[in-house]
């Protein structure tokens, strides 16, 4: 019982975090873990200036199909 | 023992899509069940994905898991981001399912549910999902460059130029026609019109609520857009109820064609922020949710399939659009079977994203089988209804003779009955003025929907706020590929601008951005506004010629595939996309002749500008509508002239293609293959993205 909850919890855990993936919930985050970010090439940059920079590239090429 | 087992199991899987395909294929007897749909369709994907992709992963390209991926090699945290195999594979579904895999087979029932069920999987199958995963793989290798990049460098100069134009092309008329299907969905019907005009500012209160309030905290935003378009679709029966408000949102066609002309404008030059990213987070989230729920209700409902296998308009005379089976069975259901648009996300966003080179297989091919089932959804729901109620629904006032009791008797004369009272009755259920002449497949198809949705929950009763729920969810999602693709037309009208005036190009620069997105909005606003006032429906004129440049597209990304496979070595097993690739070029160039020459008015646009001609010279046009038959007859030899421009196109490529490969197979020309060097990963066989997230 007690690993069948855990289970569960692990899948719910991956879903979730699958969910924020997919949707781009998690971006930033995934941004500050790059090695691109840590070598401190660039500044980096906030969360707001993230997300506005990123959806200029995302939709300045085919993004979404007919 | 266990691999036994394994042959066993495949073989049982084999034996029942065989059996559910020949069910489908022979059955002539009592109306079939959905059920069987479903089972040969998903029984013949796990086979084609079992073995198929597996011969074309392992043999045709090799796949070589010991490479770095570009994402790996390349890891910034913004384009190149190493991604989970599953969450990509719903990246890049999100991204290639959009309206087509809906509405292609909804018009394409016209023939018959046979021919597209059987075009849907086999095109798939072996055309479609190859396209996809081939043109991934060739991007990965290239560092995820984009499709003209890759004809440009490993076909020739010209090669690269036809594809951008392709890309032109078909995003001009793409954009109108799917402006079409939205305004003859919301036509006359204030409950729908309100429901759509209210997710724009719902989609701006988003826009500022991820800006300013919570940068970027999509999850919780989109969970609240979407409980607030949820209760637009209710609040919309209170709007249609009122007889004031209803007023306000009964608009004609021409009117609801210049609001979303509008609309386009908005959402290209406001920032990217305000309007479009959020209406896409919506759309996203509803998208996937309508089409899990489409599935979930066609295997709970198991519906009767009340279409014939064929129609007697496989004679060409179909009053959806003209034409007969071959090709314009396969020119209607382009996405669903084979999409040249797929190429552009297949070599844009997907292979920056991919951890190893053999998730390519599951993206590419697997996202593809997919999107097929999608379009056999779509068929499933639109061959459910009565055939005469389909036939009502999209078929142009001028062919069944308006609506009522003339048009019923017109269908019935068919050989489908039909009551003009049942579709009175209908419309009521559903809570529309009328459903007759709605062309463009959205209303049919939601009609499907809606009945397959209230026979598992509420019944009649909510059979209103189903119909609702599933217009908003195909014009929302509509509206989204709308403004995404203005978005991205501007772009490349400001790169071509800015190689004769610097300060054109620059994306920045406001009166660049204005003029470039007006450009854009006029050259596809153009189109839609032709489709609508088009006697003939529009979707008859509009429809194949998407079709024709998004197999344009298809036939440049498999002259791009099949040349790489050529340079590479892979000569043995070049039919993997040559095949498809000669398969695709006789169908286009059969429908662009046909659209062009053929001397039945409804289906040749040349025959069509000359008969109108004859009837302005005969003296059967009103003297009042002479100048509109004019524009009309202009605008039937422009769709020639776009048809014909779109027929060389394909053909200077095929030579262009032909000329290069022979140069290289006698050797007169260095093979010279453009992939990037090879980098050993740094990564562990079993990792799966940890580092970013996914344990």
């Amino acid at each position: 019982m007690r690993r069948a909850s855990k289970t569960t919890a692990r899948l719910l855990r991956r879903f979730w975090r699958g969910l924020r993936e997919w949707c781009g919930d998690s971006a930033y985050e995934s941004y500050l873990r790059s090695p691109h970010t840590r070598s401190g090439a660039c500044p980096t940059l906030t969360r707001e200036e993230f997300y506005v920079e990123q959806l200029n590239r995302r939709y300045s090429r085919p993004n979404r199909c007919c | 023992m266990k691999r036994a087992l394994k042959i066993v199991v495949w073989m049982v899987v084999a034996l029942l899509g065989a059996g559910a395909f020949a069910k489908i294929a022979f059955d002539r007897g009592e109306p079939l069940n959905a059920t069987w749909f479903v089972v040969a369709a998903v029984c013949c994907y796990l086979v084609a994905y079992r073995l198929y992709s597996a011969f074309v992963a392992a043999k045709v390209l090799t796949l070589d898991d010991t490479r770095a991926t570009p994402a790996e090699r390349h890891d910034d945290g913004r384009d190149f981001v190493p991604t989970n195999r599953w969450v990509l594979f719903g990246h890049h579904f999100a991204a290639i399912a959009g309206p087509g895999p809906l509405v292609g087979p909804t018009l394409a029932a016209q023939f018959g549910y046979l021919p597209g069920t059987l075009w849907l999987i086999a095109g798939a199958a072996f055309a479609g999902c190859v396209q996809d995963f081939v043109i991934l793989f060739c991007s990965i290798r290239r560092d995820g460059k984009s499709l003209g990049q890759m004809a440009r460098e490993e076909v020739s100069e010209r090669g690269g130029f036809i594809a951008q134009l392709a890309v032109l092309a078909i995003i001009t008329i793409l954009l109108a026609v799917i402006g079409l299907v939205v305004v003859n969905a919301l036509k006359s019907s204030p409950w729908a019109t309100f429901t759509l005009a209210m997710t724009v500012p719902i989609a701006l209160l988003l826009g500022l609520y991820l800006r300013f309030v919570r940068p970027g905290r999509v999850l919780e935003a989109s969970i609240m857009g979407v409980a607030l378009v949820l209760f637009v679709v209710v609040a919309g029966q209170w709007v249609a109820d009122s007889p004031s408000w209803s007023r306000v949102f009964t608009l004609s066609g021409v009117a609801l064609a210049f609001a979303i002309i509008a609309y386009g404008f908005a959402a290209s030059a406001l920032p990217v922020w305000l309007l479009l990213a959020p209406r896409d987070y919506l759309s996203a989230f509803i998208k996937a949710g309508a089409i899990f729920s489409l599935a979930v209700g066609i295997l709970f409902v198991r519906p009767q399939i009340l279409m014939p296998p064929l129609t007697r308009f496989i004679d060409g005379a179909g009053p959806v659009f003209a034409g007969k089976i071959f090709p314009f069975c396969f020119i209607t259901i382009a996405c669903g079977a084979i999409s040249g648009f797929h190429s552009l996300i297949s070599s844009g966003t997907t292979p920056k994203m991919i951890l190893r080179e053999s998730h390519a297989r599951f993206i590419g091919y697997g996202a593809m089988l997919l999107e097929s089932f999608v379009g056999v959804m779509a068929m499933v729901a639109a061959c459910a209804m009565p055939p005469g109620v389909y036939f009502a629904i999209n078929s142009p006032p001028s062919i069944v003779g308006g609506a009522g009791e003339a048009a019923a008797s017109t269908i019935s004369s068919w050989g489908y009955s039909l009551q003009a009272q049942t579709m009175t009755d209908l419309a009521h259920k559903v809570g529309e003025m009328t459903l007759w002449n709605r062309a463009g497949g959205a209303p049919s198809l939601a009609v499907g929907m809606a009945q397959i949705f209230s026979s598992t929950i509420g019944g009649d009763r909510l059979l209103s706020i189903w119909y609702h729920f599933a217009i908003m969810f195909e014009a929302l999602f509509i509206l989204t590929v709308l403004d995404a693709g203005t978005r991205v037309g501007r772009f490349m009208v400001q790169d071509l601008g800015g190689r004769v005036w610097k300060p054109f190009g620059r994306t920045g620069w406001m009166p660049g951005v204005l003029i470039s997105s007006a450009i854009i909005v006029a050259l596809w606003g153009y189109f839609l506004y032709q489709g609508v006032v088009d006697p003939l429906g529009g979707i008859n004129s509009l429809w194949p010629l998407f079709g024709i440049s998004n197999q344009l597209l298809a036939a440049v990304a498999l002259v791009v595939a099949t040349t790489i496979l050529m340079k590479m070595g892979r000569m043995r097993w070049i039919w993997v996309t040559l095949l498809p690739m000669v398969g695709i070029v006789t169908i286009t160039m059969t429908a662009s002749y046909q659209k062009i020459f053929d001397a039945n008015p409804r289906l040749g646009f040349l025959a069509n500008a000359k008969d109108l001609a004859r009837q302005i010279h005969e003296g059967i046009v009103p003297a009042a509508k002479i100048a509109e038959t004019q524009r009309q007859i202009f605008n039937y030899r422009l769709d020639a002239a776009v048809t014909a421009i779109l027929a060389v196109m394909i053909l200077v490529l095929i030579v262009e293609a032909l000329v290069h490969w022979y140069a290289i197979l006698t050797r007169r020309q260095e093979s010279v293959l453009h992939e990037s060097p090879y980098v050993a990963t740094q990564w562990a066989a079993d990792y799966s993205g940890a580092a970013h997230g996914d344990d």
